[in-house]
């Protein structure tokens, strides 16, 4: 796509690929993010954000942030995607080019623990309630350790007496 | 909030809502002054299930991520993972596949056109819908062995032929539909109330559809001619013959049109299917799946379902396992950013009708 040239002609990137002839992966850095993406809801016409998703990458200590747009007079999309550092992971809010994004914002702050300043609302529950546990997506929360520590070990017979049981009433209630 | 405003929880349980979700409104009197949607009632965590599981086993996850329609995620999925595995599909494969695709947002619109009905008080055409529905139902029955979770679509292709007589016995159900279909418009689209309450409700300003990403029927009701099908065409819709169909209104009666008229070129999609579908095989050669790795990469498919675009970005590092999996489906942001904007200044009787005009599906916003 010459889009790509003409982002490496005005920004840093360091690398991108086409995945498909209607979709290409850019990366760039934190600090030029906001202008690529300005620039090419601007200039380029991907007038639309289609989805923020964020990826784990614990081994690298390093998390990703994908920004998905699509351009409907061409019918293209492009993902730019950003690294951030695992440790402290701070990014700013984009709720100010495309509303939608402090919903995406909100889910990535509860399920990875990425702080995006400036987004009103991210401190407020979405999905979880009352969590105290590390952000759940990060993929060093364990989950069966998490149930087992909630929820305690289950008994695997406990099911079938309590059905007992409900049978039995059940029977007593039809002989009256 | 002033004394005069009155704090009301709409759901998580109510006959007019859209599954397990909430919407929390502020009231002045019977008018909404302000709105917040609370969702997190049906998460299970599929996403994060699926970077533990290996690429086959998620297979019977994918379906569960949308209940009533959930061959738009099996076949999502394996699209993206034959595009970062390399996999091409035989012809047959890509037309049974778009098959059952059509006949699963048939029987979606079916339903959603008794819903509609519904959510005004019109309790006849529900029964109608979901009766209606089960005729599709049954032919998924047959071709794939469940009723509402296929798990029929694979990496690859689809997992059985499709058995001896099945076409004619879709063309059948099809004729049946299409002959039910008028007594539904005139209980609906002929009645009085309901066009007095559809038309002009939920007007949508036009500069919100590029600016918050609104797909599918809301972006087609305000003439945006948006549709993955025709836009990024997969599967076999590059080889059928249609147009996108759009409407002027910007209202929830422009919604009810667009749907209504997708319901006859969902037929007629079917039809052309049947009479199109090449012969051959209908399953690619796959590498030992339980032991099956696929190269590192990333990716983004989409496919046009009842709600409107539904997208999933498949990230892989090399293993046997995902490394990340984002659903991202249309009701994210038709049901907490659009609602809630919708919301401010309707009554508070009108909060069923727009959101079964959005189609807002709670599963696959909390994956």
């Amino acid at each position: 796509m010459e889009v790509l040239n003409r982002l490496r002609e005005k920004f840093e990137i360091t690398g991108d690929k086409v995945q498909r002839d209607d979709l290409a992966l850019v990366e760039t850095t934190g600090k030029d993010l906001i202008p690529v993406l300005v620039y090419l809801k601007t200039y380029e016409g991907f007038k639309t954000l289609v989805m923020i998703s964020c990826v784990d990458w614990m081994e690298k200590g390093k998390f990703q942030l994908s920004y998905n747009l699509w351009n409907p007079e061409k019918k293209k999309n492009i993902i730019v995607k950003i690294f951030l550092d695992r440790e402290n992971p701070v990014f700013q809010t984009i709720y100010k080019i495309w509303p939608q994004a402090e919903v995406y914002e909100r889910e990535i702050h509860e399920m990875f623990g990425v702080n995006f300043e400036g987004n009103p609302t991210q401190d407020e529950e979405l999905i979880l309630e009352d969590w105290e546990e590390i952000p759940p997506m990060r993929r060093d929360f364990n989950t069966l350790r998490y149930s087992m520590e909630k929820f305690g070990e289950r008994e695997p017979k406990s099911g079938i007496i309590i059905r007992k049981q409900i049978s039995e009433q059940y029977d007593e209630w039809r002989r009256k | 909030m002033s004394k005069e405003e009155v704090r009301l929880f709409i759901g998580p349980q109510h006959p007019g809502v859209t599954g397990n979700m909430s919407v929390e409104v502020l009231l002045r009197g019977d008018t909404i002054t302000w709105a917040r949607t609370h969702i997190g009632y049906l998460h299970r965590g599929f996403e994060k299930l699926m970077e533990r599981k290996i690429f086959i086993k998620s297979f019977p996850l994918v379906c569960r991520i949308c209940v009533p329609e959930p061959d738009t995620n099996e076949e999502n999925f394996a699209r993206g993972l034959e595009e970062l595995a390399g996999i091409e599909i035989p012809e047959r494969a890509k037309w049974i596949r778009t098959l059952v695709l059509e006949l699963s947002r048939l029987q979606m619109f079916i339903m959603w056109y008794g819903g509609i009905a519904g959510s005004m008080g019109l309790s006849t055409p529900v029964q109608w819908g979901i009766g209606d529905r089960d005729y599709i139902l049954d032919l998924f029955e047959e071709l794939t062995g469940g009723r509402i979770y296929h798990i029929y679509i694979m990496p690859g292709g689809v997992r059985k032929d499709l058995p001896e007589g099945f076409e004619e016995r879709v063309l059948k159900v099809m004729d049946m539909v299409e002959r039910r279909l008028p007594e539904y418009d005139e209980i609906i689209m002929e009645n009085a109330v309901v066009q007095k309450r559809l038309k002009g409700l939920a007007k949508i300003p036009k500069e919100w559809v590029d600016e918050m990403g609104l797909t599918g029927p809301v972006a087609r009701a305000c003439g945006f001619p948006y549709d993955v099908r025709k836009d990024h065409p997969y599967e076999a819709y590059p080889h059928l013959d249609f147009d996108v169909i759009t409407e002027d209104g910007c209202d929830a009666w422009s919604m009810l049109l667009v749907r209504r008229r997708e319901i006859d070129l969902s037929i007629d999609l079917i039809r052309q299917i049947i009479e199109k579908m090449p012969r051959g095989e209908f399953l690619a050669p796959l590498p030992n799946v339980l032991y099956w790795k696929i190269p590192p990469g990333e990716t983004y498919v989409k496919s046009e379902s009842t709600r409107g675009e539904y997208g999933f970005y498949v990230v892989t590092d090399g293993s046997d396992k995902p490394r990340r999996v984002h659903v991202n489906g249309p009701s994210f942001v038709h049901g907490i950013t659009l609602l809630e904007r919708l919301l401010v200044g309707q009554n508070i009787a009108d909060v069923a009708p727009i959101m079964v005009s959005l189609q807002t599906c709670p599963p696959e916003m909390e994956r």
